[in-house]
């Protein structure tokens, strides 16, 4: 008897549940109904915000990035205001940050150099017009040694990219190259000359031909400068020689304090 | 009164410096007021080294001078300065023939390759010879390696990177036992501090 009493309940409050889940299910068909009856299209306009952000959406579930102006340009360190830091640092013995400052101020004064370079190199070469937006000029802060000015020219289907860097160690490969009787000019397939020596505006050069990258030209500068000029689809080596010789060597060559 | 006599002058030899950084920066100053961009670049590498090497003196001042039963070769000391590639090299050695040996090199190359083997275990194990192994000085993380030199003796050194420097720590003829009781004599947090 019970048991049966049990039962009995357990069904009671079985149905209630049941009923109040259908009665729930009821009024959110009835609400949806009004609302399309307002809005008219309200169930398309959910499915398409749906459907947003679902693609704004990873797999994982984390959203992608849709908005952002990115980055603004800072201006390059306050040469006087670091160095006056540096003294301060240094008065109080601070020397950690004193020679922060100091680094701060190289900086500075590279990303000047490097600019007045670029300002410096011919707006067109050979009828290829340079193109500003790709201007660049890199500084580490292990001074000087790190130094890169990059800039290119484009028309059409051709290209030159002029990259100005002050890197001792890839200077000294070239210098290595003049300098060796082992780096004999070679020949790839005994007719084509692929690698050779040449000279740009009395500079000693090494220009070299890849059908893939075509033209590349290099300039050592002085003790640890380089010059390089890649030309893509560039006819003929005289073509090379003859952007290469649209820029300042010697100007740059004193910008950059080499001898 | 011997080390009376070092700690004097390397104050006299600090000042020397100071001195000498104040007036390369003062040419730094006129040299970028007046638009020469290569002066006031020379110059601040200039005042660069100088500070270099007074950090330098520094740390020396603070390595210890004894190092287990050796005295510091004060007069063999060396700090020196290398702007562009690396940093200061500073260098002590203490007992006859530099039984023991500290050098400190600032911008290491060898650091990045350093750190992969000490944070990640796995590598660390892969690259483990049975003859290195990663310990901790002073709660700084290290690497210890053991040199056999064919006459029975063994070396050992402890590889140390603080920020971008790299402390190599070297003892002749030694245990593991010894030279990491050796190497926690070095001031290391203080040494770190200055190099920061």
């Amino acid at each position: 008897m019970c048991l049966l009493k049990k039962i009995t309940l357990l069904l009671f409050i079985g149905l209630m549940c049941f009923s109040f889940s259908s009665h729930a299910q009821l009024l959110k068909k009835l609400k949806d109904k009004v609302n399309n009856a307002v809005t008219g299209n309200s169930n398309s306009n959910q499915s398409q915000s749906t459907n947003t952000t679902t693609n704004n959406t990873t797999s994982s579930g984390s959203p992608t990035n849709t908005k952002g102006g990115g980055l603004t340009n800072t201006t390059p360190p306050d040469v006087n205001q670091q160095i006056a830091d540096a003294e301060k640092s240094q008065a109080s013995g601070d020397y950690s940050d004193a020679r922060y400052s100091i680094q701060q101020a190289l900086m500075g004064v590279e990303l000047q150099i490097g600019k007045q370079v670029l300002q410096s190199l011919p707006a067109t070469v050979s009828s290829l017009d340079k193109d500003t937006t790709q201007n660049k000029v890199m500084s580490t802060q292990w001074g000087w040694n790190n130094l890169t000015i990059q800039s290119v020219y484009k028309k059409a289907d051709q290209q030159l990219t002029v990259t100005i860097g002050n890197n001792a160690m890839y200077s000294g490969f070239v210098d290595m190259y003049f300098n060796n009787s082992m780096y004999m000019q070679t020949n790839s397939n005994g007719d084509n000359q692929n690698v050779k020596q040449t000279k740009v505006k009395s500079y000693k050069a090494i220009i070299t031909y890849d059908d893939s990258k075509g033209y590349t030209l290099l300039v050592p500068l002085g003790q640890s400068s380089l010059i390089v000029w890649e030309c893509i689809n560039f006819a003929t080596e005289q073509d090379v020689m003859n952007a290469a010789n649209a820029f300042d060597i010697d100007g740059i060559k004193k910008m950059l304090g080499e001898q | 009164m011997k080390y009376l006599i070092i700690l004097i002058s390397m104050f006299i030899t600090t000042a020397v410096l100071s001195q000498d950084f104040k007036t390369d920066i003062a040419t730094a100053k006129t040299s970028y007021a007046s638009g020469n961009l290569e002066d006031a670049h020379f110059a601040l590498q200039q005042a660069m080294q100088e500070i270099d090497i007074i950090i330098g003196k520094q740390v020396i001042s603070l390595l210890p001078a004894n190092m287990g039963n050796f005295s510091a070769n004060t007069k063999d000391d060396n700090v020196m300065s290398n702007v562009g590639f690396m940093g200061s090299t500073i260098h002590r050695t203490w007992g006859q023939n530099d039984s023991v040996d500290v050098s400190i090199i600032g911008n290491s190359p060898l650091i990045s390759t350093l750190n992969v083997f000490l944070n990640t275990p796995l590598l660390g194990g892969m690259m483990s010879n049975g003859n290195n192994k990663i310990i901790k000085v002073q709660g700084y993380k290290g690497q210890i390696t053991k040199s056999d030199e064919g006459n029975g003796e063994s070396n050992y050194t402890i590889q140390i990177p603080m920020g971008s420097s790299l402390l190599t720590f070297t003892a002749k003829n030694t245990t593991d036992t010894q030279i990491t009781t050796m190497a926690n004599t070095l001031p290391l947090q203080q040494i770190a501090k200055l190099l920061k």
